[in-house]
């Protein structure tokens, strides 16, 4: 422990003597200040995109102040010829609006429907009294299972309504979507970055000046020097997101409950950054792909909360629940947090098993460092153990891949995209089952077929009990349903998948070892197999 | 002068493609723009009323509570729900319960001048926030009816026009992503490309060859700049082919290009004044993010610029990218007088 204080104060202190003195820290003040009075100016204007429209007034028309549109004042004949030459694409005279057949007015005059509704709110709401301005109040009552039986016994309308009543008034309360809290929460999400974006540089810094190396020569184990210069930046990124829950006047215990997880998962992953990169620009763009998926990744589901319990799989669900004051439970609170931290955990020890002079110093194209990186993880115990516990623990990675590619099919016409996902998850999964195995035997630590055949069905039972376990987790904890039971209940149908794992990772991992075929086309030809497997599945072959 | 000069646009062009990072760039930013297209689509089918309504409107059955006052329950079939009638609400709950209806409308109610009228809905919240999205418009609607009872007329509310949501989305959000990312990364590759100089301690030796400081600083702007040009045009030739309509091509390439080089130059003077990687890189992302403010607060964002050269308004024109071309031409000066603090 002692150890770890040690390396993390030096942490400090380094940082201290890099940004102390000189012009910057003026500097990152003053563009500190820019940005505020930036954000300020724009807070009003989130609409999507600027100065897309073009709307000619004439008369008594209300102010439109909403980026999207351009507004000139013309006289009424000006404004229906430049109407005509598509100048403009609406033109307003007083209440009359008018506009063309095309496209782009018909965009142009439902963007402004939008706006002039809320602006003709305003005015009536201001110049009428309430009770008239808002003659309508819509209570809404939810009907559950407890008031289907309370209308079943009982005899009179239905009395008991367990959640109380809301009252709305439709023109004001726009129905719920919950993209102000999911960018709220995004908030939180860019001071974690930026700080880990620091802790890489710090990493690097120290490996580019080849003080790690003498840092690894003493008394102290990798894990301490990990933890001890990623405890303060963890330290600043949990005070960020304390500081800003507190700016936003919510929970800062359930805030720093929410973010915790991601943040270790942040600092996961930009661990990776400083362990593989050979120059600077693949820190750049390795840093920059590592920024576009975990935003995709948290953004994307939280979109969607309330209206698909998938949504937990990002923990900024819970913090669009907690900004609405919904409440939420430890199921859903674990569901995006474990994956999370099983990551963290995953990453600490490939950190461990990677801080190596030798590994870290050397200039190999990425994927024969990728190969190292996970022979180094494998051989620290006998392969029948490791190679098993790898496709177990790896199984978080290849879920969330798999959500991924998910997202990316969407974009694909509609008959394509089951296909495509069937065939990205198919090779995910046959990627993470052999990839240790055929490190293993080119770095010599597998020999005999008999070997590699042995170690494919232990890589195969390894996945197939996660998967499982996975899958019993998360159906447990988002709709708590009895499909647990008949997932493990039949023993055949966990037998069959087994041994076609066990078929597809034997293909790859010995036309890749014993034939010496290219890897890339090993795992094409082992893909296809598995994928006609799935569609044959599928199609209620089984 | 000029052959070291290209050696060194040359070299830099190599080093990104020998190390196959820029595949990576690629990567992300097809995936940023399929990834925001999902997004949106997931979106606009759960949360826009008009696409519900499109995709399965009529399959929505709302119940509703026979009274004097039929106008809310033709509003909602004008909008394309199935309404159906029941007698009373025992009765239309009953159906609810058996799933012959989704959601409930009961008698509005006269109460003091206000209308109260009670909603049941499943306690599902995926259905009920449909359900709630799609009532929304007719509800609307009564309540304007009703405003126009009490003689309160309300303007505008006879435009219809058509969803703009997927418009915006591609002209003000896809295309100035595709366009300006590429732009993004060639400031950061600026930096990491000097940066490494200066840490390698490679740059003297650089310095020994007949190239100037200034020469060399520029070929690794140009470097960067061309390698955002190639990939902008990549993108511009790929959503054509997927039918997006895109005015004024070569002003968009021209902008694009030159907003490559403001943030490369502007990287480049961060990364030779600062001479190392963490603070450079960081200072230019600062940057990137308040020029962004800066020039939204000016009404002059190359964004907008672009997205209406895009959509072809009639107001913009090449002037408009000549305006960021005097400001690039601006920072390389100030630029070309800052090299100098390599040297010491």
């Amino acid at each position: 422990m002692n150890q770890i204080l040690v390396i993390a104060w030096r942490e400090v202190t380094r940082l201290r003597k890099r940004f102390g003195g000189g012009a910057s820290p003026l500097a990152v003040v003053a563009l500190m200040a820019v940005l505020g009075l930036s954000a300020y100016y724009l807070r009003d204007t989130v609409s999507l995109g600027s100065g897309l429209y073009r709307v000619g007034v004439s008369g008594d028309v209300p102010a439109i102040s909403d980026s999207r549109f351009a507004v000139m004042e013309v006289d009424v004949v000006q404004g229906q010829t430049m109407l005509e030459q598509k100048v403009i694409d609406v033109f307003i005279d007083s209440s009359q609006v008018y506009s063309r057949g095309d496209d782009k007015s018909q965009f142009a005059v439902r963007a402004l429907k939008q706006y002039m509704e809320k602006q003709e709110l305003i005015r009536v709401g201001n110049s009428f009294p309430d009770a008239d301005a808002f003659p309508l109040r819509v209570g809404l009552n939810y009907l559950g299972a407890a008031e289907q039986a309370a209308a079943q016994n009982e005899a009179g309308p239905t009395s008991s309504i367990t959640k109380p009543e809301e009252v709305i008034i439709p023109s004001l309360t726009p129905p719920p979507a919950p993209f102000t809290q999911v960018l709220v929460a995004l908030l939180y999400i860019m001071p974690i970055t930026f700080i880990s974006i620091f802790f890489t540089s710090s990493f690097m810094d120290e490996k580019m000046n080849r003080r790690l190396t003498i840092l690894l020569s003493a008394p102290v184990t990798p894990f301490q020097i990990i933890f001890g210069k990623m405890l303060p930046y963890a330290i600043f990124a949990l005070v960020s997101t304390a500081l800003i829950a507190a700016l936003t006047k919510t929970n800062i215990l359930l805030a720093l409950a929410i973010f915790a997880p991601t943040t270790l998962f942040i600092f996961a992953i930009y661990l990776m950054v400083p362990l593989f990169y050979r120059t600077f620009k693949d820190t750049t763009f390795i840093a920059m792909l590592v920024t576009t998926l975990t935003t995709a990744y948290l953004v994307f589901p939280a979109m969607f909360t309330n209206v698909n319990d998938l949504a937990y799989i990002s923990p900024l669900a819970l913090a669009v629940k907690m900004y609405r004051n919904e409440p939420f439970g430890w199921r859903e609170y674990l569901f995006p947090s474990l994956p999370m931290a099983a990551i963290f955990g995953l990453a600490m020890f490939a950190g461990t098993r990677l801080l190596n002079e030798e590994f870290l110093m050397g200039y190999k194209p990425l994927t024969r460092k990728l190969s190292d990186a996970i022979y180094l993880m494998m051989a620290h115990s006998k392969p029948y153990i490791a190679v098993p516990l790898w496709s177990l623990i790896t199984i978080p990675v290849v879920y969330m891949t798999q959500i991924v590619f998910l997202a990316f099919a969407t974009n694909l016409p509609v008959g394509l995209i089951l296909g495509f996902t069937l065939f990205a998850s198919a090779l995910v999964e046959e990627v993470v089952k052999t990839v240790g195995i055929v490190a293993l035997v080119e770095h010599g630590a597998v020999k005999s077929w008999r070997e590699i055949v042995g170690l494919a069905f232990l890589s195969a039972l390894g996945f197939l009990v996660g998967e499982k376990l996975l899958l019993l987790v998360s159906i447990s904890m988002v709709s708590q349903a009895q499909v647990s039971g008949a997932l493990f209940g039949a023993g055949l149908l966990l037998f069959i998948p087994l041994i076609a794992h066990f078929v597809f990772s034997t293909i790859i991992t010995l036309l890749r070892t014993k034939l010496k075929f290219p890897y890339w086309l090993a795992l094409g030809i082992g893909t296809v197999v598995h994928f006609f497997y799935n569609v044959y599945v599928l199609r209620g072959g089984m | 002068m000029i052959a070291p000069f290209f050696a060194v646009v040359k070299k830099e062009l190599a080093s990104v493609i020998r190390d196959r990072t820029i595949v990576i760039s690629i990567l992300i930013q097809l995936f940023i723009a399929s990834f925001s297209s999902a997004l949106l689509l997931g979106m606009l089918s759960l949360y826009d009323s008009d696409t519900i309504m499109k995709f399965g409107g009529a399959g929505i059955k709302i119940g509703v509570v026979a009274s004097p006052d039929t106008e809310l329950a033709s509003l909602m079939s004008e909008r394309g729900l199935t309404v159906l009638q029941f007698a009373t609400l025992k009765e239309a709950q009953t159906a609810f319960f058996n799933n012959e209806v989704s959601a409930v409308v009961d008698t509005p109610l006269d109460e003091n001048g206000i209308t109260q009228i009670k909603l049941y809905l499943p306690e599902l919240d995926a259905v009920s926030s449909l359900i709630r999205m799609v009532i929304q418009e007719p509800l609307k609607q009564y309540e304007n009816y009703l405003r126009g009872q009490k003689g309160i007329e309300v303007r505008y509310t006879d435009m219809k026009g058509k969803p703009s949501t997927s418009y915006e989305f591609v002209y003000s959000v896809l295309i100035p992503m595709l366009m300006f990312f590429p732009a993004f990364v060639s400031g950061s590759m600026s930096v990491d490309s000097l940066t490494e100089e200066v840490e390698n301690k490679t740059l003297q030796t650089l310095l020994s060859t007949p190239l100037s400081i200034n020469g060399m600083v520029s070929a690794k702007i140009l470097a960067s700049v061309i390698l955002s040009f190639v990939q902008c045009v990549a993108w511009i030739a790929l959503l054509q082919m997927n039918g997006i309509v895109i005015q004024n091509t070569g002003w968009i390439l021209c902008l694009a290009a030159i907003v490559a080089g403001i943030t490369s130059t502007a990287a480049m003077l961060g990364a030779v004044m600062l001479q190392d990687r963490e603070r450079s890189q960081f200072i230019y992302s600062l940057l990137l993010l308040a020029g962004a403010g800066i020039s939204t607060i000016l009404n002059s964002s190359p964004i907008t610029a672009l997205s209406r050269l895009a959509i072809g308004d009639a107001y913009t024109s090449g002037w408009n990218v000549a305006v960021f071309a005097v400001f690039l031409a601006t920072l390389y000066i100030v630029l070309m007088k800052m090299s100098r603090c390599l040297l010491v």
